[in-house]
């Protein structure tokens, strides 16, 4: 491993799965019931190598000693693979935009024709080295659950195929260094999400939630896709680093080392805001927030594993990796910044109370994970370095537990064979005791109790937020507004500058809110925010013990299609879980105490930018916030067992006392039902319309010109009345014809 | 050298040429109207003749033998063409017992229904009913031979 460079191994971590994937599609009816093999061997190997990178960049960081550590300088390394697209004297960058960066040796040729080129670039850096680990890590975790999950399915090389066609397409999507080239793996992650939650396609539930995933997704990658177009029109090129024309100078990428450097090399204002919140659209597209959740409860009609590992871990990640690498573009506005906040927050309240109703195990897990990267909006939302690196820290601890959480729940089902609605089984602790344990502890982390993973990640999300809405609580000074928005020093942007361009333009990239103080970003949004999270806590460990003592307290009860499936897990389904509870159990207070991850990423190109630099504080634990939360979570669990707890966990108890807002909450707040009438069924009027006019006019027309031949002949059939004398007519007539024709042209 | 044929006048092309030309028209129309195959075949050889008339009258008009000597191949050709069409004749009288065209409609389109003859409006008329005589004389005998005789070919 050593002889090979890092971008031969960075190269090598799509790669593997990706051969697997292509491996196990060739031979997959040959293998039969071994066809996990070549998946399995190719993401454990780009485990490994995952890995190996992850422990090289942590090399090149450097470790943090303490408070004091010297600046972290950022790391970044890019491979670019080919040229995928390249065309010669594209456009002409207007003087002074942020596409010629000014002070650079671009902004003197302001004239010149630059190139539109799309390279297939991938990047190593803090973000994508933990990101990757992550990926692949408990990509192998959950292939090997699924061993044994999908044994006797009969599309079992499918589902392995897809799969690791699955951790190809993220390891791609974060690796990726071009915003082109992240929006082809977008795309490719939501499509194999889309075939594995319909993988048991004949199932007409499946079909239609896989159908509802893919199309709500869309609706999100319209948004990427206006954001690139976007991004292009304002900088010029779409790559995230620097890259060297070939004259010598510097193209600097979007969020590269140059552009970041510049104290104005970000674009503000409208179009800046317009960039971010098209980009958080699309977030809001993939990690299932609000309005475009709905998908996520739907699409565990999928396979347990496809749910442990798109649904929870990996793929729903995605806006968050989006959000966290364009930090600096989200920095320069910090209204959209507010609203990632806003949005990140609604969705985890609303998400936790729609799961305080369900009695579908998966579908209490769904909403779950849709209410926990709610959070990590929140954190994200909030603009600060602490903000960023605790969104990736519960990220991390998130996919522990989550994958635990899911991998545990199909541990269940498949013993009860495949019910998995909490009031038909209970007890089950006393037959499925590693399951039973392993769900325990990651339900602890979710509901972030001391001292499991969640808590920590957890208190610091908690954390920042109330640092944006008490600023000054804790003695920390730094600017609640920080450059970003202080006065956006140059008229940027894009334009044929017919007139006075610097005005016009800086009317379009200073937006006259933007020059006093920002609308949403204020400490009264971030207060709400704070105690919306709070509740959002109770909430959590409110229904996630719910779901543990209705599954696992109480008299044991089995629904009789378990028939003898009952007991534990086989241990290719039970070590996979033994192995998730581990970093679920101490991976938060290892990585809190050591600050390894937020030191380790504050040397990503993206967080090392000047403006999310000058946000950073010195690490503390605030016992008054770590109080808040552990209360928070306390109460949730007591009043989680005074309802369900032994003996009463064969029902709904607790929610007797909501009346109508139970009935409000177990329709899903009816957003599917006014999504339904509002667009769904306009759709489908419109669909008739069209396959009306489709079969009676087009096909009309085709059929009516195939008619014409046979119409055509059915005339000329008359002709043919077997009469010879009437042949003899028909030659006659045409020999008068020519005479008379030449006789006429003859005339005169 | 035989003496050309003096050269006719323009009167004389025209009204021969229009014998001719009626000599054609009646041959033509005939193929076109009887249904009695050697009717038929007649006309077809009238149409023949009326052409050999035109090209004799043309010869003489230019006064040159071209055009006799297409009639006499002309004529050549009618006679042959006579025993072959009188063969085709026979052979389709041999399979219908007819001589009319119109039996031979089998090779219509299928969706086309047969064309029959229509009873002409006189044929409705009553026929007269003439008196009939008392048989006299001996009644000749019947011969069996000659009862076997086929009458037609």
């Amino acid at each position: 491993m050593q002889s090979l460079s890092p971008a031969t191994l960075l190269v090598l971590v799509p790669l593997l799965p990706l051969a697997g994937a292509v491996l196990t599609l060739l031979l997959g009816r040959l293998l039969g019931s071994r066809a996990h093999l070549p998946a399995i061997a190719g993401i454990a190997a780009a485990a490994a190598v995952a890995v190996t990178l992850l422990l090289g960049t942590s090399n090149q960081v450097g470790s943090a000693h303490g408070p004091h550590a010297e600046p972290v300088r950022p790391v970044e390394m890019i491979t670019t693979l080919w040229q995928w697209a390249s065309v010669q004297d594209a456009y002409v960058p207007p003087e002074g935009s942020a596409a010629a960066l000014p002070g650079t040796a671009v902004s003197s040729a302001g004239g010149a024709a630059r190139a539109f080129t799309i390279p297939v670039a991938l990047r190593l850096d803090p973000l994508t080295a933990t990101l990757l680990a992550i990926i692949t890590c408990i990509g192998l975790v959950v292939a090997v659950y699924s061993v044994g999950y999908m044994h006797h399915d009969p599309g079992y090389p499918r589902f392995f195929a897809v799969f690791s066609l699955f951790v190809f397409s993220m390891s791609m999507l974060v690796a990726a260094s071009n915003f082109l080239v992240v929006y082809v793996f977008w795309e490719a992650v939501g499509a194999c999400s889309y075939l594995l939650i319909g993988f048991w396609f004949t199932k007409p539930e499946a079909a239609r939630a896989a159908k509802k995933a893919f199309l709500v997704n869309r609706v999100g990658d319209f948004g990427l896709a206006i954001a690139t177009f976007l991004l292009w029109m304002t900088y010029g090129t779409l790559d995230f680093h620097d890259t060297l024309s070939p004259d010598g100078t510097i193209l600097p990428g979007i969020l590269g080392q140059t552009r970041l450097a510049d104290a104005g090399g970000i674009v503000g204002g409208a179009v800046g805001t317009a960039i971010c919140l098209c980009l958080l659209l699309a977030a809001c597209g993939k990690s299932a927030q609000l309005p475009l959740h709905v998908w996520l409860p739907d699409a565990m009609e999928g396979p347990t594993p496809a749910s442990a590992l798109i649904h929870a871990a990996t793929m729903v990640t995605a806006g968050i990796y989006l959000v966290a690498r364009s930090a600096p573009l989200f920095m320069a506005c910090p209204d959209a910044l507010a609203a990632v906040s806003i949005v990140g927050a609604t969705t985890a309240l609303v998400a936790g109370l729609i799961a305080t109703v369900q009695n579908d195990l998966k579908r209490v897990l769904a909403y779950s994970t849709i209410s926990q990267l709610g959070y990590m909006f929140a954190s994200l939302g909030t603009g600060t370095l602490l903000g960023f690196t605790a969104a990736i820290f519960h990220l991390v601890t998130h996919a522990f537990f989550k994958a635990l959480l899911f991998l545990g729940a199909g541990s269940v089902m498949h013993s009860m064979g495949g019910v998995i609605d909490m009031r038909r089984f209970g007890g089950l602790r006393r037959i499925m005791p590693i399951t039973a344990a392993t769900f325990l502890v990651g339900s602890l982390a979710l509901a972030g109790v001391a001292p499991f993973s969640g808590f920590f990640s957890k208190d610091e999300i908690l954390a920042t937020l109330h640092a944006k809405g008490w600023p000054n609580a804790h003695g920390e000074h730094h600017d609640a507004a920080p450059a970003s928005h202080a006065s956006l020093p140059l008229p940027l942007g894009e334009g044929r500058g017919e007139g006075a361009p610097a005005t016009r333009l800086a009317s379009l990239t200073r937006s006259p809110v933007a020059a006093s103080a920002a609308v949403l970003d204020t400490p009264e949004t971030f207060r709400v925010l704070f105690w919306m999270s709070l509740v959002t806590a109770g909430l959590t460990a409110f229904y996630t013990f719910r779901a543990v003592f209705m599954t696992f307290t109480g008299p044991t009860r089995v629904p009789e299609e378990a028939g003898h499936h009952a007991h534990e897990s086989p241990p290719v389904m039970a070590l996979p879980l033994i192995i998730l509870a581990v970093p679920s159990a101490i991976a938060g207070w290892w990585l809190f105490n050591s600050q390894w991850l937020a030191h380790f990423l504050t040397a990503t190109p993206s967080f090392s930018a000047p403006a999310v630099t000058a946000t950073a504080v010195p690490h503390a634990f605030h016992m008054d916030l770590a109080i808040q939360g552990t209360l928070a979570a306390a109460i949730g669990i007591v009043i989680a067992a005074i309802g369900h707890l032994g003996r009463r966990s064969d029902g709904p108890q607790m929610e007797r006392f909501l009346g109508p807002l139970q009935t409000f909450f177990a329709n899903r707040c009816y957003i599917d039902q006014l999504y339904a009438g509002l667009i769904v069924r306009p759709l489908e009027g419109l669909a008739l319309v069209a396959a009306l006019f489709d079969r009676f006019v087009i096909d009309g027309l085709v059929n009516g010109v195939a008619r014409l031949p046979a119409a055509l002949g059915g005339v000329v059939r008359r002709l043919q009345t077997g009469l010879l004398q009437r042949y003899a007519l028909a030659g006659v007539m045409g020999v008068l014809a020519i005479v008379f024709v030449l006789a006429w042209r003859l005339r005169g | 050298m035989m003496p050309l044929l003096a050269a006719g006048s323009t009167a004389l092309l025209h009204n021969a040429l229009l014998v001719g030309a009626i000599l054609f028209a009646l041959g033509l129309v005939g193929i076109l109207t009887r249904r009695n195959l050697i009717v038929m075949f007649l006309s077809a050889e009238l149409m023949l003749q009326g052409i050999s008339v035109s090209l004799v009258a043309w010869s003489r008009y230019h006064g040159d033998w071209g055009g006799h000597v297409l009639v006499i191949f002309v004529l050549t050709v009618a006679a042959c063409e006579a025993a072959v069409a009188l063969v085709f004749v026979l052979q389709a009288f041999s399979r219908t017992g007819r001589l009319d065209a119109a039996a031979w409609q089998a090779l219509r389109e299928a969706t086309l229904s047969r064309s029959v003859d229509h009873a002409l409006p006189e044929s409705d008329a009553v026929p007269p009913r003439w008196p009939r005589l008392a048989r006299a004389g001996v009644l000749p005998s019947a011969d069996e031979d000659a009862a076997l005789e086929r009458e037609h070919v």
